[in-house]
């Protein structure tokens, strides 16, 4: 057990009389903690004072403060031993020596030896995919994944396809990023020039064929970028799952390990699933199953929500809400076109000969904007902005940018934005979300 | 007996003069037929049923029986000649003689039907060795097997009540189909007078007669049809080079795919070389150690430290104990709904597993494996083994693109068939032939026996008691009909009830 100098020393803390609690971790052992949930709750900083210790792969700087917002949950581990002091009041903090960091480790260890491998034989770099269920720490082992090889040296490349809590853009999308330095650790990583788009709903199973199609766009994208960058094929990738494993989040799972033909596919704490991919991947894959940690919360409903609509706030106002200044202005409806992907479904006694409904799934449907078009993400459309035959390539097509609705006004045809960038739209073309963001704060 | 009867008395009948006043009774006499209501036919063993059945039948008696009353002034004399079975007329014909009748041999003569029609309608007296006849007399002799059955007669009759004009039908007169096809313009007085000479060379119109007659010119329609076949085998021979190019080419193809599938045959060797040669993927997982706790192999329960020179930061780190973890994997059961649950059973219990497959087995990454799958996709896709490996086939390919209008053709059961398919190679029967000609009534006032026109319909008289014509014989009578309608007069006794088969076109919902 760590020693907890408890040292409530105000006048240590010159920021505002915060409580301090100092940390000394054996080695191998993380420090985990929470700060509280809710707009009144209080940050809480970190400060490495000895030793060397590291934040899902990010490692720390000594003496310097790092602060983390409501809701965040932490866990601070050390390979060698150090001491960290807390500032302010955490809803919980304590240290475990019960983490399963070697075994990441050693996962860390075979990928790179692919990588190694790849490099020698002139072949691309492992392309891993995590899955497992909700809430088991899927995007952390990504993130430690990717922090560690970035440490290394590698380029690897984040495919985010969970459209409910998106790591890179704001929620509903699928997205891949290119990762050049590890995470930082208060804002994750730096997003930098991601490839993202737009699938409109917080889960896969609301159009799973666009889901599938998306996820197909996203592979072959990286393909291309792997043939011209060697860094980048050598990198590989590491895919990020929805926590939907079951019946058509299952087949997805297996769409994408067949579009992205993964290498390895880590199963996190679901030995089910893990013999469910090994009865269904052909034998080259290699499917690996691996604990969680126990330091993995649930999240609450409202949790996932708050989280969701923290990213879109970070997506206009920045991180923390303080570096970016978006804009408002209005838009008239006859400049743009809104479309929604995925017609209502129809009973197929009503479909005609031969048409089967998966073609209603990828089909565009025109949007006429009214009010109920209030607080709903629309993503701007990177298609050009051509009458025919643009309308065919729109859902293939990534997104530039998102802007959200926050007034519509029927008699004069026109609605208020917010948008990231100034006036005027840089394409014309708009999909709709079903995700809405109210402005609030 | 009572032929013997009539013929004592005949003299006395047909001198016979009415009084006045016996004049005056019989014109005075009802001529209307009794009505029948259809009902009375049933049989409900009724006191009141058989009271009035027998009323009914007394009227008819009475009726029949009842003395005909003619002026002497109208009625046409006619000889009875058996041998030509014609009738032969002695005095000037009446008004009939516009729609009946025929010249022979400068005398006007009846065909026995006309003749017994022209009897019963008080027209006409038919002596026979001088001797006039009853018309139950006419019955008997005219009617034979010789001239037309009672119930030809009863048809005749009734159509000729009814107003129309009747004729024999002479299957000779009839344009041959090759005629008919080649739009040769009918010459009618070529007709009308082979008509006459035919009858005058023939009056008796026996049917072995005219058998034989209709034989002929089918051997003749034959040879026509023969003709035509030459006639489109030669058009054909145009043509033949092309089919025989095109035989060749489906040939070249046949060879083609010959060559393609030698061409496809030795790949799977090579598969199964390279696969000897290196059957396993690129990465080789035994020296690349993932802690997999789910593997069954990995029983070291401890994990050696991994190469620093692999992690960050050159990390030195210790071995883990990989036992520990492996007790604390999750096991719990998934929710899943019953339909999944069901599958992931059904799954289980036939044991499926992608990796049992050889074929697979034998991919060595995602390449080879992707392109196993999709061929086997395109066979699934397009052919499901279990329907189309069998002896029946669906109907339709559906990935064969088609108009909904063929689509609809190509999936109907029966199909659409014109009454005149193929019956021009049908060789006829005898059971079914065309009897009478008919021509409407409003046009008897400028009918002309020499040049009658087209008929309005044709008879061909049945019993009730007789098949339904089939098809064959339908096919056949329509054929030697041509354009003209034919008509089936179905005797039941008494009634006659008249049936027509009409080529028609199923409706198409669709336009293509």
């Amino acid at each position: 057990m760590a020693t907890e100098g408890v040292e409530k020393t105000s006048e240590d803390a010159p920021a505002a009389g915060k409580l301090c609690t100092r940390y000394d971790l054996e080695k191998e052992t993380e420090l985990r903690f929470e700060v509280e949930a809710g707009e009144a709750a209080e940050q809480v900083e970190l400060e490495l004072l000895t030793g060397m210790a590291e934040v899902f792969g990010s490692e720390l700087n000594r003496n310097k403060k790092y602060t983390f917002g409501p809701g965040s949950k932490i866990a601070v581990f050390t390979w060698q031993g150090c001491s960290v002091n807390l500032f302010g009041k955490p809803e919980a903090a304590y240290v475990s020596k019960d983490t399963p960091m070697l075994l990441y480790l050693n996962t860390h260890a075979a990928l790179e030896q692919m990588r190694k491998q790849a490099e020698r034989d002139n072949e691309r770099g492992p392309r891993v995919m995590v899955v497992g269920p909700a809430d088991v720490g899927k995007s952390t082992v990504c993130r430690l994944l990717l922090s560690y090889a970035v440490r290394v040296g590698r380029r690897p490349t984040l495919v985010e396809l969970d459209v409910g809590q998106s790591g890179v853009s704001v929620p509903g999308t699928v997205s891949a990023l290119c990762i050049e330095r590890p995470a930082d650790v208060e804002e994750g990583f730096s997003v930098q020039a991601p490839l993202v788009y737009h699938f409109g709903s917080t889960t896969p199973g609301t159009n799973i064929k666009l889901y599938n199609k998306l996820t197909s766009c996203l592979a072959e994208v990286f393909s291309q970028r792997c043939e011209v960058n060697r860094k980048a094929s050598v990198g590989g990738c590491i895919i990020n799952t929805c926590g939907w494993v079951k019946g058509s989040g299952y087949q997805a799972l297996v769409h994408c390990a067949s579009a992205f033909q993964v290498d390895v596919v880590l199963v996190l704490d679901h030995e089910r699933l893990y013999n469910e991919l090994k009865r269904d991947l052909p034998h080259f894959v290699r499917v690996v199953l691996l604990p969680k940690s126990g330091g993995v919360v649930e999240r609450s409903k409202e949790c996932r929500r708050e989280t969701r609509d923290e990213k879109i706030r970070e997506y206009f106002y920045g991180f923390r809400g303080v570096s970016f200044y978006p804009f408002s202005f209005e838009v008239r409806f006859s400049d743009v076109r809104i479309y929604k992907i995925g017609a209502p479904s129809i009973p197929d006694s009503c479909l005609p000969l031969g048409m089967s409904q998966d073609d209603t799934q990828l089909k565009l449907v025109p949007v006429t904007p009214g009010r109920d078009l209030t607080y709903h993400v629309l993503s701007v459309s990177s298609a050009e902005d051509g009458e025919e035959g643009v309308r065919k390539g729109i859902v293939e097509s990534p997104v530039c940018g998102f802007i959200v609705v926050t007034n519509v006004d029927t008699q004069t045809q026109v609605m208020k934005v917010l948008s990231p960038a100034p006036r005027p739209l840089p394409r014309h073309t708009l999909l709709i979300m079903d995700i809405r963001f109210m402005d609030m704060k | 007996m009572a032929d013997q009867n009539k013929t004592d008395t005949a003299g006395k009948l047909y001198n016979e003069i009415l009084s006045p006043s016996e004049l005056f009774a019989a014109r005075s006499r009802s001529h209307k037929i009794p009505v029948r209501g259809q009902k009375d036919f049933f049989p409900n063993d009724s006191d009141e049923q058989r009271q009035r059945l027998e009323q009914s039948l007394n009227e008819h008696w009475s009726l029949v029986s009842e003395e005909r009353v003619e002026r002497l002034g109208n009625l046409v004399k006619g000889i009875w000649i058996p041998s030509d079975q014609i009738v032969e007329l002695q005095s000037p014909a009446g008004k009939f003689w516009q729609t009946m009748g025929f010249s022979a041999n400068a005398k006007q003569c009846l065909l026995p039907e006309e003749a017994l029609y022209l009897m019963e309608c008080g027209n006409l007296q038919v002596f026979y060795r001088d001797l006039p006849l009853s018309i139950q007399d006419g019955y008997e002799r005219f009617l034979s097997s010789k001239t037309i059955s009672l119930q030809q007669y009863q048809v005749f009759g009734h159509l000729k009540r009814l107003g129309y004009v009747v004729n024999r039908f002479n299957p000779s007169s009839e344009p041959s189909p090759y005629m008919r096809q080649l739009n040769l313009p009918q010459s009618r007085d070529s007709a009308g007078r082979q008509l006459k000479r035919k009858r005058s060379t023939s009056p008796t119109l026996s049917s072995s007669h005219t058998k034989a007659r209709e034989s002929h010119t089918e051997r003749m329609e034959e040879d026509e049809c023969s003709h035509e076949g030459e006639k489109k085998s030669t058009q054909a021979s145009p043509e033949t080079p092309g089919v025989s190019t095109a035989t060749t080419r489906s040939a070249d193809e046949g060879k083609g795919r010959n060559w393609w599938m030698t061409d496809v045959l030795p790949e799977p060797g090579h598969r199964s070389d390279h696969s000897l040669s290196s059957g396993s993927s690129r990465w080789d997982f035994r020296s690349i150690v993932f802690p997999d706790l789910g593997s069954r192999e990995q029983l070291s329960s401890c994990l050696a430290s991994p190469d620093p020179s692999l992690l960050p930061e050159a990390l030195a780190v210790g071995a883990c104990d990989f036992a520990l973890w492996r007790q604390r994997i999750n096991l719990r059961k998934v929710n899943m709904s019953s339909k999944d649950w069901k599958r992931e059973e059904d799954k289980l219990r036939r044991g499926w597993d992608v990796n049992k497959d050889e074929e697979v087995r034998r991919c060595r990454n995602w390449t080879e494996y992707m392109e196993l799958m999709s061929r086997r996709e395109a066979k699934r896709k397009g052919r499901p083994a279990h329907l189309w490996n069998r002896e029946v086939t669906p109907l339709h390919d559906p990935r064969e693109p088609i108009s909904t209008g063929e689509l609809l053709e190509k999936i109907s059961v029966i199909k659409p068939t014109n009454l005149l398919e193929g019956a021009s190679r049908l060789k006829g029967g005898d059971e079914w032939r065309i009897c009478f000609n008919v021509y409407q009534a409003d046009t008897v006032a400028d009918f002309k026996k020499s040049n009658p026109g087209k008929p309005y319909a044709r008879m061909c008289v049945c019993s009730f008691d007789g098949p339904v014509p089939d098809l064959r014989a339908i096919k056949l009578l329509t054929f030697q009909s041509g354009d003209i309608p034919v008509v089936f007069a179905v005797v039941d006794y008494g009634d006659i009830s008249f049936y027509t088969f009409k080529d028609f076109q199923l409706p198409l919902d669709v336009f293509p």
